[in-house]
């Protein structure tokens, strides 16, 4: 019935009865998704945790001698997991209460279905939930992504480098971040015009994406740019900044031959910084080190060094 | 439901989806077990354990065809939770079997 490398949605099935099981492999065998199934509550959140499930089936009454976790604990564990929380719950209960249901869906559910449920009604709401579910997921990731580079915006940049500070701080995991910005970019506009300067940074963010798969390469403004590196400390991230500065000077540009447009860098490790560093500290140490770049002539790269030395 | 006289037989209103055929067939197969199972929770006076029991039932038998064996399990779990005495208790885990044993493949 599921194919293990399947493209299709996940839909995995939280319900205490093996007869509900049964009957939704057969009713959902025809419909073009992957069906997983959990018989408790604690089975369900690992499950939740380990698939990634675009929607979940979810009992309410979970009851079978799961040390007192019912539907409810389920899917506050669910939605109050920022990993989580896109993932689409329907839940599913044998003749619930108006305030079970105003509960549930208060809680982040997206959808309610009565047991004993009409197999077409059910289908036709999973199908729904992973509609909506698409939308939100196009959405979200469309406000991420800066339109003239195609590469990760400025509040994604914000977002993701908040959660790499904060896990490389609570696992004492190392973490870089290289500030980059296009060496006399505003000449370049106005001696060659601003469609040549949005070619130049198109250009270049595709350069920034050459890297190692786990860089993150974002569009910070203008004609900066700002690569987070997980689990690099500052001499790795040296190497990487100055491979995507070598890049960038050998870029040829037919449509001006001659022509060698460059990039500084400034780097900094998360090492480097004193106490529980904020994003904010974070970058201004990469940029003052980028500014140490442009000073000391451009088309180089910098490393920011402790302003107090650490501990 | 096809036949609604108490005398009658009961089929599974799913009884011609080919889909359906082999988990009906387990589900009455099985039906036995779910009764003795009640029967053994009613004697050792585990409330819980036959109010879950007659709740997977409620929960799943409409979806196997047969409603009114839900309904019948249904009146079980209420009871179990409006807290009655093991005559009323016994008396509704009477009819569920009635509707069970009418049950035919």
């Amino acid at each position: 019935m599921t194919e293990p490398s399947s493209t299709f949605p996940k839909v995995l099935a939280i319900d205490d009865s093996e007869l509900i099981h049964r009957l939704l492999a057969v009713r959902l065998q025809h419909e073009e998704i992957q069906l997983f199934g959990a018989t408790s509550a604690d089975m369900g959140i690992k499950m939740v945790r380990k698939l990634r499930p675009d929607v979940v089936l979810l009992d309410l009454v979970l009851d079978a001698n799961d040390q007192g976790m019912d539907g409810f604990d389920v899917l506050q564990v669910i939605k109050g997991d920022p990993d989580l929380q896109d993932v689409s719950v329907i839940v599913i209960a044998a003749f619930a209460t108006v305030e079970d249901r105003v509960r549930a869906l208060d809680m982040g559910a997206s959808d309610f279905v009565n047991k004993p449920f009409e197999i077409v009604e059910l289908k036709a709401r999973v199908r729904s939930a992973l509609r909506v579910q698409h939308l939100v997921r196009m959405l979200a990731q469309k406000a991420q992504v800066d339109g003239g580079t195609a590469l990760w915006n400025r509040t994604y940049f914000d977002r993701r480098l908040t959660q790499e500070l904060g896990e490389a701080i609570r696992h004492n995991r190392s973490l870089s971040l290289v500030m980059c910005d296009v060496d006399g970019f505003k000449k370049l506009n106005d001696e060659h015009g601003h469609p040549f300067g949005d070619k130049v940074l198109e250009r270049l963010a595709r350069i920034l994406q050459t890297g190692r798969g786990s860089d993150i390469a974002c569009r910070y403004g203008g004609e900066e740019f700002g690569i987070i590196l997980p689990n690099t400390v500052g001499s790795e991230a040296i190497e990487v900044a100055d491979r995507y500065r070598r890049a960038i000077e050998q870029e040829v540009w037919p449509s001006v031959p001659g022509m060698v447009i460059t990039a500084s860098f400034g780097v900094a490790d998360v090492f480097i910084l004193p106490g529980t560093p904020t994003i904010e500290d974070f970058i201004s140490a990469a940029d003052a080190a980028l500014y140490r770049a442009k000073f000391n002539g451009r088309n180089r790269v910098e490393v920011a060094v402790p302003k107090h030395p650490p501990g | 439901m096809r036949l609604s006289n108490d005398q009658t037989t009961l089929r599974s209103e799913f009884a011609d989806d080919p889909d359906m055929v082999g988990i009906v067939a387990l589900f009455i197969h099985e039906l036995p077990q779910r009764l003795a199972a009640m029967h053994v929770a009613i004697a050792a006076a585990d409330r819980e354990q036959l109010r879950m029991l007659a709740h997977q039932l409620k929960g799943a038998a409409g979806g196997y065809g047969f409603p009114k064996l839900g309904e019948a399990a249904a009146l079980i779990d209420q009871a179990v939770r409006a807290g009655n005495d093991d005559n009323v208790i016994r008396s509704r885990v009477g009819m569920l079997a009635a509707i069970a044993a009418r049950i035919r493949p």
